[in-house]
C-alpha cells in the first residue's frame, strides 16, 4: 500500500525549472531533429509501413489539421480535461474526507479500513463497463470512474501523513496543555502535507488515466473517443497527434499540482523556503517597527 | 531530605532581568516543588520506573538529575511536568498537586522538536498561540528571547535552515515564552557535538538566572550536571530511585575553568561513588 | 524510555479472546451482517438487481463460470498470460534501460525530455494505437502491458541507483573496486529496494492495463467477459468476475509483498535475523568441512 508514495518525481525531472533547462535546449533540439529527418527519411525510402508508422511530415499535416485548420480536438481536450478534474476534485474531497475521519477515529479506522484493502487490490478499471452501466454514456460516467481511480491513492497517503506524526512533537504539544483540535490543525494536519501532496498527485494523473479509459470503452466526445476513432480508421497520423494532446494535458495538469505543491509544501524546498522566509520577515516590519506602547515593566 | 537552600545573594549581581516573568522581591528560599515518595509502576505493578522520590526546590533554584539510562530520571522530569501520571506519593508545584501539563510547568526535549513549517519567530510564539490570540507585543517579546538565546537575524529562518544548536536554541527561546517558571529540561543538549554543547550550557545558565526560573537539568553527563546546577539529584536504576542529592557550592556566574579546580574533581567523585557503587 | 507504554490503553475483550482475535471476529460478524441486510434487501426488492445483484446470485454466477459451466477458466487463462508476459518483458525493458542510462551520464542527459513527455502521458492512451497496429489478438495485449508494466521500474531503478551514497562510492575507490563491481555490489543492491518498489507498482497495473487493452478491443480475456456480461446486464456474472479479479489483485499483492521481504531481506528485523541464523550455519559448516 504504502509504495504508492514512492513515485514522487525526483527534483531533477521538473521540466519547468527553465533556467536549468535553457543551457541544454539547443544540443537537444538538435538531436531530436535528427531523429525526425532519420524517422522521416526512413519513411519515405520505405522502411516503415507508411500506415501503421507514420512519418513526421504526415504526423505534423495531422497535428495541422486537427489543431489549426479544423480545431476539432479543443472540444474534446475540454470535455476530457473537465471530466478529470471534476473526477479529481471528488476524490480529493471523499478521499480526504474519509482519511480524516479514520485517523480521528479508531473505531472508523477498524471496521473500516478492510473495506478499503479490499478495494486497493480490486483494479479500479475493471469497474469501467460497470460504471458506465451505472451512470450511463455521458460525462457523469467518465467523472465517476475518475474519482474511483484517483480514490485510493489519496486516501491511503492522507490517513498515511496524518498517522505518522512523530511521538517527540506531540509530546511538545502536550507539555504546552494543547487540545486535540489544536494538536490536528496545529501539528498532524501541516506535517501531514507532504504526503497528501504525493496523494494527490498520483491522484491527478489517475483520474486523467481513469477518464480516457472510459472515453475508450464507451463515450460520444472526449479526447479517448476521438483516439479510438482515428486508430479503428487506421489514420495513425492523427492517432498520434491526438495522443500529443493527452501528453499535453498530463503535462498541464501535473505542472498545476507541482505548482500547488511547491506552493504550500514550501518547507521542503531549499529555494521555494528561502522566498517564503523573506516574505514573512518583510511583513513583520509592521509590528517591530511599531513603538512598544504596552509594556508594563 | 537533605535539601539545603542555597544562598542566592549572587543573584543581586547578575544582570537585572528584561522582562521579569517571576514576580520580582519575593524571598529566595521559598519552595516551589515538593515532592513526597513519588512512585511510578508499570503493567500491574511489578515493572517499578520510579520509587519513592522525595525532594524539595526552591525557587530559583537549578537541579540536574543525572543517573544512567533506566534510573527514571526523564519518567521523574515528565511526572514533574505532568505529562504522565504518578502511580504513589505526592507532588506540589506553587502549592498545587500536577495532575496535567500546566502553564507554570515547561519543558524542553532532546530533540528540538520545531515544526519546520514555521520560522523561528513562529515556533516560538506557538505556546502562547495555544492559550491565545497572538498580539504584536507578544511578537516583540518573542523577537527579544530570540535575541537573548544569541539568534538575532534568524527570527525569520526555518528550521532546516538551522544548524542543530541553533534549533535548540530556538527550543529553549519557545520554552522562555511559555512564561512557565518551572523548566523542565531532558538532556536539552544530548544530540549535540561536545563544543557546541559546552557552549550552550553556559548560555543556558546565563538565560535561566536572567528569567529567574526553577530549572531541573536531565542529563547522563556527570560532570555536566555538576557545572551547571545548584544541587545534583543523583539516580540509579533498577528500581529507580533517587540515591543521594549532592550539594554544589561554586559561586555564579561560573566559568568553564571551574572544572579543573580540586573541589569540582571532589563532587565528580562523590557522584560517581553513588553510581558506580551501586 | 517506558513513558510511552502507559499511552497504549489496553483493549478489553471480555470473550477471553486475545485482541487480534476478537477484532477479525467482530470484523467478520460486521461483514456477515452487511451480507445478510443486503441480502435481504435484494429479496424485499429494495435493492435494483441491475444495479447491484443479491450475493446469492453473485455466488451462483461463480459457481456457473467456475464449475457447471466453466467458462471462465480460459479467458482468466488468457488474461494471466498477458499479464505475466507483459510484466516480465516490461519491468526487465525497464530495469535494463534505467541501469544503462544510469551508467551514462551523456546518455541520461539526452533522454530526460523524452522520459519527462512519457512520464506525463496517461501510458494506457497509446492502447488503441497498439491494438490498430497490432491486431487484435494476444500481442496488442501483451505490448500494452509491456508499456504500463514499464515505467515505474524504470524510474525507481534509476532514481535508485542515482541516490548511492557518495561515501560507499568513495569506500569503493579507495578498495579500487571496478566500474562494474561498484555496480554489482553497491549501486545494484542499494537500488534493490527501490527497484521492488517499482515492480510492484507495475505487478499492480499489469493487471490493469490487461483489462483495459480487453476492453479496448479484443476477443477473449477476463476483460472481454467482463464487457460483455456488463453490456448484456447479467450483472450476477459481471460481479462474480470482478469478485476474482479483486482475488487475484490481492494474491498478486501478497505474492509480490513476500518477493519483496524475500529479496530485501535486510529491511525487515525478522527477515534479517533469519537470513543471519542460515549464513552464520553454512559458515560453520564449511569451516568445519575445512577443519575435517
Amino acid at each position: 500500500m504504502t509504495d504508492l508514495t514512492q513515485t514522487t518525481p525526483s527534483p531533477a525531472l521538473r521540466w519547468w525549472n527553465l533556467s536549468a533547462v535553457l543551457g541544454r535546449v539547443g544540443l537537444h533540439l538538435v538531436i531530436f531533429l535528427g531523429i525526425l529527418a532519420a524517422w522521416e527519411a526512413a519513411g519515405r525510402f520505405g522502411l516503415f509501413n507508411d500506415y501503421l508508422v507514420p512519418r513526421p511530415s504526415r504526423i505534423a499535416t495531422a497535428i495541422g489539421r486537427l489543431y489549426v485548420t479544423q480545431g476539432a480536438i479543443y472540444w474534446h481536450f475540454f470535455v476530457t480535461l473537465f471530466e478529470a478534474v471534476a473526477g479529481f476534485l471528488v476524490a480529493a474531497a471523499v478521499g480526504i474526507g474519509l482519511a480524516v475521519a479514520s485517523a480521528l477515529n479508531e473505531s472508523f479506522r477498524r471496521y473500516v479500513a478492510p473495506y478499503a484493502i479490499v478495494l486497493n487490490v480490486t483494479p479500479a478499471l475493471a469497474l469501467t463497463p460497470i460504471v458506465i452501466a451505472w451512470f450511463g454514456f455521458g460525462w457523469s460516467s467518465k467523472i465517476a470512474l475518475g474519482a474511483i481511480i484517483a480514490f485510493f491513492p489519496i486516501f491511503v497517503n492522507t490517513l498515511t501523513g496524518l498517522m505518522e506524526t512523530d511521538a517527540d512533537r506531540h509530546e511538545m504539544f502536550r507539555s504546552l496543555g494543547a487540545k486535540n483540535r489544536q494538536l490536528f490543525w496545529k501539528l498532524r494536519l501541516p506535517a501531514a502535507l507532504p504526503m497528501i501532496f504525493a496523494g494527490l498527485k498520483i491522484g491527478m494523473t489517475s483520474a486523467l488515466v481513469g477518464v480516457i479509459v472510459a472515453e475508450f470503452t464507451q463515450a460520444t466526445e472526449g479526447v479517448g473517443v476521438l483516439m479510438n476513432r482515428y486508430s479503428f480508421q487506421l489514420d495513425m497520423a492523427s492517432a498520434i497527434a491526438t495522443l500529443l494532446s493527452m501528453s499535453l494535458m498530463g503535462l498541464l495538469l501535473f505542472t498545476l499540482m507541482e505548482i500547488l505543491d511547491d506552493r504550500i509544501v514550501f518547507w521542503r524546498r531549499d529555494a521555494r523556503m528561502a522566498a517564503v522566509g523573506k516574505a514573512r520577515a518583510r511583513r513583520a516590519l509592521s509590528w517591530r517597527t511599531k513603538p512598544a506602547a504596552a509594556r508594563k515593566d | 531530605m537533605n535539601s539545603i537552600a542555597i544562598d542566592r545573594s549572587s543573584a543581586a549581581a547578575r544582570p537585572v532581568p528584561a522582562r521579569p516573568r517571576v514576580v520580582g522581591g519575593v524571598s529566595a528560599g521559598e519552595t516551589v516543588i515538593e515532592a513526597r515518595g513519588v512512585t511510578k509502576t508499570f503493567g500491574d505493578g511489578s515493572v517499578v520506573a520510579l520509587e519513592g522520590a522525595s525532594f524539595e526546590a526552591k525557587k530559583g533554584e537549578f537541579i540536574s538529575l543525572v543517573g544512567p539510562s533506566g534510573c527514571g530520571k526523564s519518567t521523574l522530569l515528565r511526572i514533574i511536568s505532568g505529562l504522565i501520571p504518578k502511580t504513589g506519593g505526592s507532588l506540589s508545584v506553587h502549592g498545587r498537586e500536577v495532575t496535567e501539563p500546566r502553564s507554570d510547568i515547561g519543558m524542553m526535549f532532546q530533540k528540538a522538536t520545531l515544526l519546520e513549517w514555521r520560522t523561528a519567530i513562529e515556533n516560538v510564539l506557538l505556546p502562547t498561540e495555544l492559550q491565545r490570540r497572538v498580539t504584536a507585543d507578544d511578537k516583540r517579546r518573542a523577537a527579544e528571547l530570540l535575541h537573548m538565546v544569541g539568534l538575532k537575524d534568524f527570527e525569520f529562518a526555518f528550521p532546516r535552515q538551522l544548524s542543530g544548536g541553533m534549533q535548540q536554541r530556538v527550543a529553549l527561546a519557545r520554552l522562555l515564552q511559555t512564561g512557565a517558571d518551572i523548566l523542565l529540561l531532558d538532556e536539552p543538549f544530548g544530540a549535540l557535538d561536545e563544543f557546541t554543547r559546552e557552549r550552550l550550557n553556559v548560555e543556558l545558565m546565563r538565560v535561566v538566572a536572567e528569567v529567574g526560573g526553577t530549572t531541573f537539568f536531565v542529563t547522563h553527563n556527570i560532570q555536566e550536571a555538576i557545572f551547571l546546577a545548584d544541587r545534583v539529584m543523583v539516580m540509579t536504576p533498577r528500581p529507580g530511585r533517587l540515591a543521594k542529592i549532592v550539594d554544589v557550592p561554586f559561586e555564579r556566574p561560573r566559568d568553564l575553568s571551574i572544572q579543573q579546580s580540586p573541589e569540582f574533581n571532589a563532587l565528580v567523585s562523590e557522584v560517581r561513588d553513588v553510581l558506580g557503587g551501586h | 524510555m517506558s513513558v510511552a507504554n502507559d499511552l497504549a490503553v489496553p483493549v478489553g475483550t471480555g470473550l477471553g479472546l486475545s485482541p487480534a482475535r476478537a477484532r477479525l471476529a467482530r470484523n467478520l460478524a460486521i461483514f456477515g451482517t452487511i451480507v445478510v441486510l443486503w441480502e435481504a434487501a435484494s429479496r424485499l426488492g429494495l435493492i435494483d438487481p441491475l444495479f447491484l445483484p443479491a450475493p446469492s446470485a453473485i455466488v451462483a454466477a461463480f459457481v456457473s463460470l467456475y464449475v457447471t459451466v466453466g467458462n471462465a477458466w480460459y479467458h482468466l487463462g488468457i488474461t494471466l498470460v498477458e499479464v505475466f508476459a507483459g510484466f516480465f518483458a516490461g519491468s526487465a525493458l525497464g530495469i535494463g534501460l534505467a541501469i544503462l542510462v544510469g551508467l551514462n551520464a551523456t546518455l541520461r542527459r539526452f533522454m530526460k525530455p523524452y522520459i519527462i513527455v512519457l512520464e506525463a502521458t496517461p501510458r494506457i492512451a497509446v492502447g488503441p494505437i497498439i491494438i490498430a497496429a497490432l491486431g487484435f489478438g494476444w500481442t496488442s495485449k501483451i505490448a500494452i502491458v509491456m508499456l504500463v508494466c514499464f515505467f515505474a521500474p524504470f524510474v525507481n531503478t534509476l532514481s535508485g541507483m542515482l541516490s548511492v551514497n557518495e561515501d560507499a562510492r568513495e569506500m569503493f575507490r579507495s578498495l579500487g573496486a571496478s566500474k562494474w563491481q561498484v555496480f554489482r555490489k553497491l549501486m545494484l543492491p542499494d537500488a534493490m529496494p527501490m527497484i521492488m518498489a517499482g515492480l510492484r507498482l507495475a505487478m499492480a497495473s499489469a493487471l490493469s492495463g490487461a483489462l483495459v487493452a480487453e476492453f479496448i478491443s479484443a476477443n477473449e480475456g477476463m476483460g472481454v467477459l467482463l464487457k460483455r456480461y456488463t453490456s448484456t446486464l447479467n450483472m450476477d456474472a459481471t460481479f462474480a468476475c470482478l469478485l476474482t479479479l479483486t482475488a487475484l489483485g490481492f494474491l498478486i499483492f501478497r505474492s509480490m509483498e513476500l518477493i519483496d521481504e524475500r529479496l530485501v531481506f535486510w529491511r525487515s528485523d525478522a527477515r534479517a535475523a533469519a537470513v543471519g541464523r542460515r549464513r552464520a550455519n553454512a559458515f560453520r559448516s564449511a569451516a568445519i568441512a575445512r577443519g575435517a
